[in-house]
């Protein structure tokens, strides 16, 4: 038992790693990435700052104004997407087939015991390639999963990869904070 | 001018302890509202891990375990910065905001600790 879910939270930890290296090795060292999260934060700081300033004011200059940078702002965030984008299919593909390899590794073996019933919709993902209707039991991508969520994250963090609070806060382009986070 | 504002500003950065000392002492300084969400962050994190191994050691079964989390979880860190640091919660956005700050992360962590020590110490591989 101790052995199958250390090994997981180690399988975990490893991909988080390669994932994070391989963005780095295709994204985060680019130039024009760079380049274009520097200026995202600075915009998204520089609107945070003008709307705590101007929040209630129903001066139409000022809304202008504060259109007018949301409206770059978006762009900027869009043009990072699209950088991310690429690689991040890439590295998704990849761990598709990580996933499928230690899937098939893993299937049908019960990885640990959960000291709770699941709700009935999430059973589908706790109980997934599993005999019998035990659902206490729990399988590897379940275990994973929750996993990846923790330790992806962390090390996103430590490593300063994450996406910046004000950054997030005025809203990321076309798919959120952390596209493909559970790959 | 420049010269002088730059002394200025390290001056009163050099005034400020390090975020960790600022962190355990009452009452602190922060300037930078960013470092202060960081340290809810990772505490967050460390609250997680450890009610989970004590989850565990102590074998809580049932959503009564996930619900006492979420009241630790939020009521530490609501007395942390309301009690603690006594930091005015509408410059962060409100109460919400910082409850809500890392916590899925926390959850998560806290579940990965939960299930790992709950069935290494209470199931053998061939019992389950």
């Amino acid at each position: 038992m101790w052995a199958d879910t250390l090994l997981i939270v180690f399988i975990s930890i490893c991909t988080a790693l390669l994932g994070e290296g391989l963005t780095w090795l295709m994204v985060y060292r680019t130039e024009k990435y760079q380049k274009l999260k520097a200026e995202v934060e600075r915009q998204s700081k520089r609107l945070e700052k003008r709307k705590e300033a101007h929040g209630d004011s129903l001066d139409k200059q000022h809304k202008k104004k504060i259109e007018r940078e949301e409206e770059r702002l978006k762009n900027n965030n869009r043009d990072l997407s699209f950088v991310k984008m690429k690689s991040m299919f890439a590295i998704g593909f990849a761990f598709t087939a990580l996933l499928s390899m230690f899937n098939s590794i893993f299937d049908g073996r019960v990885v640990a015991r959960l000291p709770f019933l699941p709700l009935p919709w999430i059973q589908g993902l706790s109980h997934r390639n599993l005999p019998g209707e035990d659902y206490y039991e729990c399988s590897f991508i379940f275990l994973y999963i929750l996993c990846t969520m923790s330790i992806r994250q962390n090390i996103q963090k430590l490593l300063g990869f994450a996406p910046s609070r004000a950054a997030s806060k005025q809203g990321n382009g076309l798919f959120g904070p952390n596209p493909g986070q559970f790959k | 001018m420049n010269n002088k504002t730059n002394t200025t500003e390290k001056n009163s950065e050099k005034q400020l302890p390090s975020v960790w000392t600022r962190a355990y002492t009452a009452n602190s300084e922060w300037p930078d509202k960013d470092e202060f969400l960081d340290v809810i962050y990772w505490t967050r994190q460390v609250i997680g891990i450890v009610l989970g191994i004590c989850w565990g050691l102590i074998s809580i079964k049932g959503f009564i375990g996930l619900m006492l989390f979420v009241l630790a979880n939020a009521g530490i860190i609501y007395y942390y910065f309301t009690n603690f640091q006594n930091i005015d919660e509408e410059d962060y956005g409100g109460v919400w905001e910082l409850c809500k700050e890392g916590f899925m992360t926390s959850f998560a962590g806290f579940l990965v600790t939960w299930i790992i020590i709950y069935s290494g110490l209470h199931f053998e591989s061939g019992s389950v």
